[in-house]
């Protein structure tokens, strides 16, 4: 069995490069569609990759309390989450002190994002996130100025803290301290410019070089004094009580939320989980374009192979009269179609990382490589070949000895 | 001549039907044959009366539709389809009139192809595939593709191709059919030669000079055995004298009615 296991690979081999077009352009189907999944898994690896690092470099002692309940990765991929955006946050204030009462909890700094217009000299471009936080945050989110000061409960809470590039943006330089910004229609002075960080992806969903800091009360009193948390960052005092603070919290909100579970916190790995609004696009319009390219390269395959089984019909006459079983003819076929799909898999898997490394030059991380994305396309290219090319396979062996052997003689 | 061995081939009330209702129409109609291990034996017969699908049935390609057919002793219709082609590749060579060889394939391919379904591995299947087209003085045409070779080369490939493994029936459909009269003497030689040595064939032909070949001629008429002869150079062998003799008491006619 294993020679003609050998054997069967050997003949696919030989029949595949003996019609050369024709099975490059229907590997070529299968190839678009594996390219697709390849260069997702990869720059959706490497976005996370990026934030699960800085968790790791700030000490594996953040956990964080957002609102809604996290989907799993999957349905996270193919609903892109947008309405989260306008609805009203599930966290209050309160929690925000259960939090800060909680034993083994360093520091707590909620983020509330706000839109609305940032005028200097010229005005900031729209969207631009107005984060209204508490002083905390600079240690828990390791944000360090590069002029002046962060916030600080002991001066104005008309101050801001501002981004380099949003300096740059709206004043023209990057020393701006001093200088007064008009948020929302309210003036701010500016106490201090963020160093430039340069990662737009991070686990507090800012880009903190494009945005301004404002205190948490002057946050609430732009929002006609609601507090509309996105999110609440805790430190703990070590990383070894993290795990009690999360369940402790975990308790005291859900109680004080009237026993709803509407919030969600993370801490490691799955804080990774990237969020933003632009990457689930892009994700979600890529499975779209994957899944249609592989059904329409499977069709491929099966055309294909149909063809090949009817103009070889004689030739399966022939190896049946010198003794190939049923078994034996379905597996050259089906044996065919593997090479097919998985020959037009591996060449997807290496265009998949060019392309991704291409993309990569104009984002802030780089696509990771790993076995589990390089298994994820063997196997589904394993998959396809088997579904498409069982049924031509099994024709092939259906067929008569006697008739096949009449065909063109 | 071994006469004291079992059948090799025992057909009772074989039947072959085609279609169904008006179209009703039986290829063989009621055939039984007796077949003993190292016959040589010449089917003979008009266009349609059921020789090939006879040597299709023989060769298992093929199911009757009634009657009884014991392959060594065993009933066909109680071995399964594995079995079958188990058998096909390891008791049984087939030689078609029209080749068969697989285009795609050069000569030795096409010879060791009937044993990789026997399960052997890719170098010795080559040697013994060389040894094979050794046998037919082909050793220099090798790595040839099919279509490089003349009719007498090919058919001479594709009896090397049905001896490679060694089978105990050879079945031959009309295998100088396409041939000229100097490569048919080849060939023929060839198949004697086979003969000589041991082997059963069953070789469906219209040239009735072939024939001179074989040790039984039967001829076949609308489905059914017609005649059944043993040739001269048979009878020539004492103890086939006597089995001719001993049944039928009419020394050397050549021919007698089977029913």
């Amino acid at each position: 069995m294993r020679f003609l296991f050998a054997n069967h690979a050997q003949n696919a081999y030989q029949s595949l490069r003996s019609s050369r077009v024709r099975s490059g352009l229907t590997m070529l189907g299968v190839t678009i569609g594996i390219a697709s999944i390849t260069a997702i898994l990869s720059l959706s690896g490497g976005a996370s990759k990026v934030i699960s690092d800085q968790i790791k470099a700030l000490g594996g002692n953040i956990a964080v309390i957002r609102p809604g309940v996290v989907q799993d990765p999957i349905s996270s991929l193919t609903n892109s989450n947008s309405h989260r955006d306008f609805a009203a946050s599930t966290l209050t204030e309160a929690d925000i002190v259960y939090v800060r009462n909680s034993e083994h909890v360093q520091s707590v700094a909620p983020i509330m994002i706000l839109g609305g217009t940032i005028k200097a000299d010229s005005k900031a471009p729209d969207g631009t996130p107005i984060v209204a936080t508490t002083p905390e945050l600079a240690s828990i989110s390791n944000l360090q100025v590069r002029d002046g000061q962060f916030l600080d409960d002991s001066i104005s809470q008309d101050t801001a803290v501002i981004g380099t590039q949003l300096s740059i943006d709206i004043f023209g330089t990057e020393s701006s301290i001093g200088k007064t910004v008009t948020i929302r229609g309210k003036p701010f002075t500016i106490v201090g410019v963020l160093k430039l960080q340069n990662d737009p992806i991070n686990y507090n969903q800012v880009d903190f070089d494009n945005a301004v800091i404002i205190n948490f009360a002057s946050g609430k009193s732009l929002n006609r004094s609601v507090a509309q948390i996105q999110q609440i960052n805790i430190k703990a005092d070590s990383t070894d009580n993290l795990n009690s603070i999360i369940n402790h919290l975990n308790q005291v909100i859900t109680a004080s939320h009237k026993g709803e579970k509407d919030f969600s916190i993370l801490s490691g790995d799955q804080i990774a989980q990237p969020t933003s609004q632009p990457f689930y696009t892009i994700a979600a319009v890529t499975t779209a374009i994957a899944a249609i390219s592989l059904l329409v390269g499977g069709i491929g395959i099966m055309n294909i192979m149909l063809v090949t089984v009817a103009e070889r019909t004689r030739e399966i006459g022939i190896r049946k009269a010198l003794g190939a079983s049923n078994g034996g003819i379905s597996w050259q076929f089906l044996i065919e179609s593997l090479a097919i799909s998985i020959g037009g898999g591996i060449a997807g898997y290496v265009v998949g990382y060019i392309v991704s490394f291409g993309i990569s030059t104009f984002l802030t991380f780089d696509p990771i490589i790993n076995w589990q994305i390089a298994t994820t396309a063997i196997v589904v290219s394993i998959i396809m070949g088997t579904i498409f090319g069982i049924y031509p396979a099994i024709r092939a062996a259906r067929k008569d000895p006697i008739e096949s052997l009449r065909q063109y003689s | 001549m071994a006469n004291n061995t079992p059948p090799v081939i025992r057909l009772r009330g074989l039947k072959k039907r085609y279609g169904i209702g008006d179209a009703e129409n039986y290829a063989i109609d009621g055939i039984d044959l007796t077949v003993k291990r190292g016959e040589f034996i010449a089917i003979m017969g008009p266009s349609g009366c059921g020789k090939t699908t006879l040597l299709n049935i023989l060769g298992l390609l093929d199911h009757s539709t009634e009657g009884d057919y014991k392959l060594d002793g065993q009933s066909v219709k109680s071995i399964s389809k594995r079995k079958q082609a188990r058998i096909r590749s390891r008791q049984i060579g087939f030689v078609f009139q029209s080749f068969n060889l697989i285009p795609r394939l050069n000569v030795i391919e096409n010879v060791a192809l009937p044993l990789t379904y026997k399960g052997v591995t890719k170098t010795k299947r080559l040697k013994m595939a060389s040894a094979a087209l050794a046998n037919f003085h082909l050793n220099e045409r090798e790595y040839y593709k099919p279509y490089q070779l003349s009719g007498g080369q090919t058919q001479r490939v594709a009896i090397a191709r049905a001896l490679v493994n060694d089978p105990s029936i050879i079945l031959a459909d009309e295998p100088t059919g396409n041939l000229d009269s100097r490569s048919s003497h080849v060939i023929m030689e060839e198949l004697a030669d086979l003969h000589k040595r041991g082997n059963t064939i069953i070789m469906v032909t219209h040239n009735p000079r072939l024939t001179t070949y074989a040790s039984r001629v039967i001829t076949m008429l609308d489905g059914k055995i017609d005649t059944d002869t043993m040739t001269l150079a048979a009878l020539q062998k004492p103890a086939n004298q006597k089995r001719a003799l001993g049944k039928h008491s009419k020394k050397r006619k050549p021919k007698r009615k089977k029913k």
